[in-house]
């Protein structure tokens, strides 16, 4: 390939397929280069500017992480400060009304919000769902020999633990997988964007939220919905009852996609890697450190993006307020300047936590912590329940010629479908 | 708000405002103080946001969680004043509290 020709990465089902080898191939114009093909746009791709820019909430506003660099802004920046221009401007960011999207106090509010849902012990409490519920969902794929992991098992099981996490009554929770089911994921090629209208998932169980919390907050029980819908902020206030309906279809939204594929990453790598899954198998306490790689190597978030605020630097390149920045977590967590042999999948690699697939600063993954427990426990099943998980070549083609169809995102990384066959 | 005073891993010594609606782990980030890397954002599962408090001022601070606590077994540079500064919400009562960062991850 000429390094020299840049593609669009937006666009290009070529680099869909493989951003890696895309990003790959736009390293040697430095961490921090601006597009050829969309000039307004700043592309990091080292490990340490990608940092910078993500711990810097000063100088760059999260107003266009849901709809990404790509779309106009909703207004012409104008001088070196354009923090008033975002704000009477917010609400027409697609997704700007997005926890992702807030920034400064609001972020903080809303945020402290959801960190009391992922606590240890509030984790613990919903364990117990994921233990049996994924057990349950493994045996029954086990028994019929195989599987489609992603629509069959990945998205109803990651739905469902965040439906129990919020204490989602047991009758509602089928329909929230339903909607689901049948609708496509965020930052779609063909939208530059999402799309939201009253079809939309997040809309419908935005519905059921709204009931959930105005009838708790007159008529309190003793449960996790009460808690959420009775939670104040930090300076005692209590959220408008909008705002925790967004929040709570925000964790559906942002939760269910990411570990999904992730898992699905996941499957794909041991799938295809028969030593490794026997040694995850004889040993599960690697499936953590697994796990982590995974989420580097190939984690199911490829990109962030931020828009500068006031007139700032990254890096040693000027960056002037209004520019759009995309932080291309995929490619930071394979820069050779902070991982030795980045393209190798390796257990052991020192700090390894660190990397970018959570991101990092105010606006790191809330729900990382949850991810973490969720993929760990049905990846202990499946390696309990077989004596081997195999790509199934009669879908995917044998190993020299393997059809995958990734979800076409710019935004997330991870498979359509993965057809496994379980060996007992 | 209070100003507390820190010592970073590297020695050197700074006041810092702390905004009494956020946390301290939030003040030090916000300051730019990238030893402390804040993996988890504050809802308790990495202890990256490890700090020593000055045992003069530890019985200041209101008393940790059992969650806090079981997750700080787990951190090598534990000390008997150890924190993790995202459960450290402060007020004028903390004036001049002094807190060093540690080596955390």
């Amino acid at each position: 390939m000429n390094a020299n020709i840049e593609k669009d990465y937006f666009t290009d089902y070529g680099v869909l397929k493989d951003p890696y080898e895309y990003f790959e191939s736009m390293r040697d114009r430095g961490g921090v280069y601006r597009s050829t093909v969309r000039p307004d746009v700043i592309i990091v791709t080292g490990f340490e500017e990608s940092v910078e820019v993500l711990r810097n909430a000063e100088d760059f506003s999260s107003a266009i992480a849901p709809q990404g660099p790509a779309l106009p802004l909703p207004f012409e920046p104008k001088g070196g400060d354009i923090r008033e221009q975002i704000e009477a401007h917010r609400n027409e960011f697609v997704g700007g009304d997005l926890l992702v999207a807030y920034d400064g106090q609001q972020h903080k509010f809303s945020r402290s919000i959801l960190n009391r849902l992922f606590t240890p012990s509030r984790l613990k409490a919903n364990e117990e769902f994921i233990q049996a519920y994924s057990e349950k969902l493994v045996k029954e794929m086990v028994a019929k020999g195989g599987c489609e992991l992603i629509n069959e098992v990945a998205t109803p099981f990651v739905t469902l633990v965040i439906a129990d996490l919020l204490g989602v009554p047991e009758d509602d929770r089928e329909h929230f997988r339903e909607v689901i089911d049948n609708a496509p994921p965020p930052g779609n090629l063909e939208t530059e964007g999402m799309v939201m209208d009253e079809n939309s998932p997040l809309v419908i169980m935005g519905g059921y939220f709204y009931n959930y919390v105005t009838e708790r907050r007159e008529n309190p029980r003793e449960d996790i919905l009460t808690e959420l819908a009775t939670a104040t902020y930090p300076d005692g206030s209590l959220p408008d009852a909008l705002e925790i309906v967004r929040l709570a279809i925000f964790l559906f939204g942002a939760g269910q996609d990411t570990s999904a594929k992730l898992l699905g990453n996941s499957l794909r790598r041991l799938g295809e890697d028969h030593e490794l899954q026997a040694q995850l198998r004889a040993d599960p306490s690697l499936i953590p450190d697994f796990i982590e790689e995974v989420l580097r190597i190939e984690g199911s978030t490829k990109m962030t993006a931020r828009i500068a605020v006031r007139d700032t630097k990254i890096g040693e390149m000027d960056i002037p307020a209004g520019t759009k920045v995309m932080i291309a977590i995929a490619a930071a967590n394979r820069d050779a300047k902070r991982w030795e042999s980045p393209a190798e999948f390796k257990l052991d690699r020192p700090k390894l936590r660190e990397h970018l697939a959570f991101s990092r600063g105010p606006h790191v993954c809330a729900g990382a912590p949850l991810a973490r427990v969720e993929v760990r426990i049905i990846l202990e099943h499946l390696l309990e329940n077989t004596s081997l998980i195999d790509i199934d070549e009669e879908k995917h083609g044998d190993k020299a010629n393997r059809e995958m169809d990734y979800e076409a995102s710019f935004i997330i990384r991870g498979l359509s479908e993965l057809h496994l066959k379980l060996s007992a | 708000m209070p100003t507390v005073k820190l010592t970073r891993v590297d020695g050197q010594q700074q006041d810092l405002d702390v905004d009494s609606t956020g946390t301290l782990m939030e003040a030090i980030r916000d300051a730019n103080c990238d030893e402390l890397l804040a993996l988890c954002g504050g809802c308790l599962s990495c202890a990256t946001c490890h700090v020593h408090i000055d045992p003069a001022d530890f019985e200041r601070l209101a008393p940790m969680s059992d969650d806090e606590d079981a997750l700080l077994d787990g951190v090598e540079n534990r000390c008997p004043t150890s924190r993790l500064s995202c459960q450290l919400w402060l007020d004028d009562s903390h004036e001049g509290l002094k807190i060093q960062l540690v080596e955390t991850g």
